[in-house]
């Protein structure tokens, strides 16, 4: 089985986002807390360490694709996460504004109450617009929603191009 | 790798999961409130991370003589045990490599 780097980081990334989005929405206010049931302290918890794996994933992502412009890799690889356009590129600049607030909020010594209130009020409008942009882009690539269609192995042998068919041709 | 039935049945967990992540922040958006409970609820949640999080656990330990103690007991057999635990590893490599050169 051949596993793209790529498809792996795609799908981390998204487990880790789908985390710390249900963790992070049930801390917006009293009005969200429901969708935890209101453990405000497990969804501190389970935000943070979730963060720390999302800034990571950030990081290696972008490692390699720095990495690969210094090889001069032209490929489009469509599961990357983060990409010089388009909805890859939208990802990376709500990760770095996600991840910068969130920094700010996390280590808020320096900045005052403003400065946290500033940082809070971004990075609670950036999810709102992130998420919608996931909802989108599951819209826009719901073909991979598809279930496979069952292979008709009796057809494939009798000559319609199956693997009968390219061992026959390879003798 | 996209035809695997396993991974269909994880992409459409995640799509539900995202979808339903979504209603329930337009939900809360749009909903009446907060309640008077929901706001206690929430504060509640609010003190109970407070007290599992670094600050609230130095604060309990502030007051807990016997867990102080053996913190600190704990502390004093760390760098012997990591002193000893890498010395170890020196010498079974050390061990094993010269066991290397034995041909069978």
């Amino acid at each position: 089985m051949n596993i793209r780097f790529d498809f792996i980081m795609h799908w981390v990334y998204a487990i880790v986002w789908a985390l710390l989005g249900i963790s992070g929405f049930a801390m917006v206010g009293a009005k969200y807390g429901w969708l935890l049931n209101f453990d405000y302290a497990t969804a501190d918890y389970v935000h943070r360490l979730m963060a720390a794996v999302f800034v990571l994933i950030t990081f290696i992502s972008i490692v390699y694709e720095v990495y690969r412009n210094i090889k001069n890799d032209k490929r489009y690889l469509a599961w990357s996460v983060f990409g010089k356009s388009g909805y890859q590129l939208f990802t990376f600049i709500t990760t770095l504004i996600l991840i910068i607030t969130g920094v700010l909020i996390w280590v808020h010594n320096g900045i005052g109450m403003t400065g946290m209130g500033f940082a809070l009020l971004v990075h609670e409008y950036v999810s709102y617009l992130a998420l919608a942009g996931v909802i989108w882009h599951i819209y826009v690539k719901c073909h991979a929603l598809i279930w496979p269609k069952k292979v008709d192995r009796q057809s494939e042998q009798k000559g319609r191009g199956g693997k009968a068919d390219v061992a026959k041709a390879m003798d | 790798m996209l035809q695997k039935p396993w991974i269909k049945i994880f992409i459409w967990f995640m799509a539900t999961f995202f979808f339903f992540l979504a209603s329930g922040v337009i939900i809360s958006i749009f909903k009446p409130g907060p309640t008077e409970s929901e706001v206690m609820q929430f504060m509640m949640g609010m003190m109970a991370a407070m007290d599992q999080s670094m600050m609230g656990v130095a604060m309990n330990i502030e007051h807990h003589g016997v867990l102080q103690e053996v913190i600190v007991l704990s502390t004093k057999f760390m760098i012997p045990l990591i002193l000893i635990s890498t010395a170890a590893g020196f010498v079974i490599r050390y061990v094993q490599r010269r066991n290397d050169h034995v041909k069978p």
